[in-house]
């Protein structure tokens, strides 16, 4: 799958801009503050309905405008035309998918798929364990709405769970076990599942890192990943009844701090290069290679999962690998797909241009012009 | 009137407005049927002593036919969720509304259902099946694994409703994660 063309009606700092995509590289040049990112911004939008940034529509909306719009034209197969249509004065965004409104991000699952490369990035390995969580929920969910709906369903259970351990915590006179047990059942019911999908997903997308090192990135170091579930359980124990006992025999803890203590919502990823732990041992660069080959994977894996070649924006990375290794990335993009690149500066990627089939622009205050 | 009519759930304020015009264009004696019917609505209505089903008598029609089996109950959320059952003509027994399901944030817990309500009912012994029709949301599944919990000790079946494909609805036409759902839920034909 390809953008096609993209165009944007007072989004962020664009009042109205154009672009039609090359279906190899596409190379997207200006300084900082003149509107590269909104436009890998506004891709990611029309490909999974969020804002990657989270950001509030207001500040989506070019200052003192009634409205934004965005539209994008995909192809495959056939054409898809996608238009997110924000009004301030309602307050209310829609998103119309070949002329129906979709109201659920659930349904354009595996329609549009997309990898973004940010600067952000690094939270990947060497953020919290939020931020990889948060990438594989992101990896999983664009090809499985089971995994979706699972997430979705186990993060009201903790909510509903917190204010529970709560309520026991400030009333210790009422009782209030048998609710608890019902919850704590449901959280290792939907728990259970999530975790056994996080490891399937995991064991199989360790294989594409491998080869992403060794094929693209031409390292000669290895990686590793390793899942840490339920406090370091094995991966081949049996995970409901190990969610089980260690719930249960945390449960006055939980009720004194009114904390949901044992859960997926706690998992963790080790990352490791050469067998050690790339978080207490990585360099700098080992750590940027990580990252590139993580994304690079997601790429591939989500490449078979949907049968179809996601789109790979890059914001602003380039500049953080050397020229060396960005012209290697950049050959191997062009075989694969469509990227679309965004960089401060060309001179030292003046060799880009020679390729084939792709197409530069340049920004400026939010007018972008082919180059 | 407009007003009152938008707080009903579901209206908004234009079907407010053509309610209100219908009422006041409707026949006198159309009226006075429905002045009656929503007076009648507060004064002769209540909840069935049995199973809280809404009823202008003590007793629920339900209950208290003898063409139905009372050892088999059906737990359902709301009274409003047995004319949905019942519309299926289906099933034959008797049912149970707990009055809501387990809701921490909201303030529900297992005191305001009708749960010791439901155990009294299974106390006699007379029950030999209890069947949890409860939403199939995150909500709905903890109460029926609480209510799982509480009906243990008695010697009866405790089943729930089956989740998956509906019925005429193609599998094309089936979101992803019904499909999957219906999918580990399978059941076993040969």
């Amino acid at each position: 799958m390809i953008v096609r063309r993209l165009t944007l009606h007072d989004f962020r700092i664009h009042h109205s801009t154009e672009m039609e995509f090359s279906p190899k590289l596409n190379f997207i040049v200006g300084g900082n503050g003149q509107g590269k990112t909104s436009l890998i911004e506004a891709i990611y939008f029309l490909c999974t309905t969020k804002n990657y940034k989270g950001a509030p529509d207001t500040d989506l909306l070019r200052f003192g405008q009634p409205g934004y719009t965005v539209h994008g034209v995909f192809e495959d197969a056939t054409e898809n035309n996608v238009h997110i249509r924000f009004l301030a004065d309602e307050n209310r965004r829609i998103y119309i998918k070949d002329g129906k409104t979709v109201h659920r991000a659930a349904d354009i699952i595996g329609a549009f798929p997309v990898v973004l490369l940010t600067p952000e990035d690094h939270a990947l390995t060497q953020g919290a364990p939020a931020d990889r969580r948060k990438f594989i929920d992101s990896v999983i969910s664009q090809y499985s709405s089971v995994y979706l709906d699972n997430i979705l369903e186990y993060a009201k259970v903790l909510k509903q769970r917190t204010f529970l351990l709560n309520r026991i915590k400030e009333n210790p006179g009422r009782s209030l076990t048998a609710e608890l047990d019902a919850f704590t059942e449901k959280m290792i019911l939907t728990g259970s599942a999530v975790i056994r999908q996080r490891d399937e997903f995991l064991q199989e997308f360790k294989s594409f890192v491998e080869e992403v090192y060794q094929e693209i990135m031409r390292e000669e170091e290895s990686p590793s990943m390793h899942y840490q579930f339920l406090e370091g359980a094995a991966p081949e124990s049996d995970i409901s009844a190990l969610f089980r006992q260690k719930i249960y025999a945390r449960r006055d803890d939980e009720i004194r701090r009114g904390m949901n203590l044992t859960g997926p919502h706690r998992d963790d990823i080790d990352f490791g290069i050469n067998g050690k732990s790339l978080k207490s041992f990585g360099s700098q660069g080992q750590h940027k290679t990580f990252q590139v080959a993580l994304r690079f994977a997601q790429f591939f894996y989500l490449k078979q999962r949907s049968g179809k070649t996601p789109v790979f924006l890059l914001d602003d990375v380039f500049g953080e690998l050397d020229a060396h290794r960005a012209g290697h990335i950049s050959r191997y993009l062009r075989q694969v797909g469509q990227a679309i690149i965004t960089m401060t500066d060309l001179s030292n990627y003046a060799y880009l241009r020679e390729m084939n089939e792709s197409r530069m622009f340049t920004v400026s205050a939010g007018t972008v012009t082919p180059a | 009137m407009i007003e009152e009519f938008s707080k009903f759930p579901g209206i908004g304020k234009k079907s407010a407005q053509r309610l209100a015009m219908y009422l006041f264009r409707s026949k006198d004696q159309d009226f006075q049927k429905f002045v009656d019917a929503v007076v009648a609505l507060k004064r002769d209505l209540h909840s069935c002593q049995i199973c809280y089903n809404i009823t202008e008598k003590a007793i629920c029609s339900i209950c208290g036919s003898e063409k139905r089996d009372k050892s088999v109950i059906c737990v359902v959320e709301e009274a409003s969720d047995i004319l949905h059952i019942e519309r299926a003509n289906e099933f034959r027994g008797v049912y149970h509304v707990l009055g809501g399901v387990l809701m921490p944030l909201k303030g529900i817990y297992k005191e305001e259902l009708r749960i010791q309500e439901l155990l009294e009912r299974v106390k006699t012994g007379n029950v030999l099946e209890v069947i949890l029709a409860l939403n199939p949301d995150t909500e709905g599944d903890t109460t029926s694994l609480m209510l799982m919990k509480e009906l243990e000790r008695f010697p009866l079946k405790v089943t729930r409703l089956a989740r998956g494909i509906p019925i005429g609805g193609d599998l094309e036409f089936s979101d992803d994660a019904t499909i999957g759902r219906a999918m580990a839920g399978r059941i076993t034909v040969k």
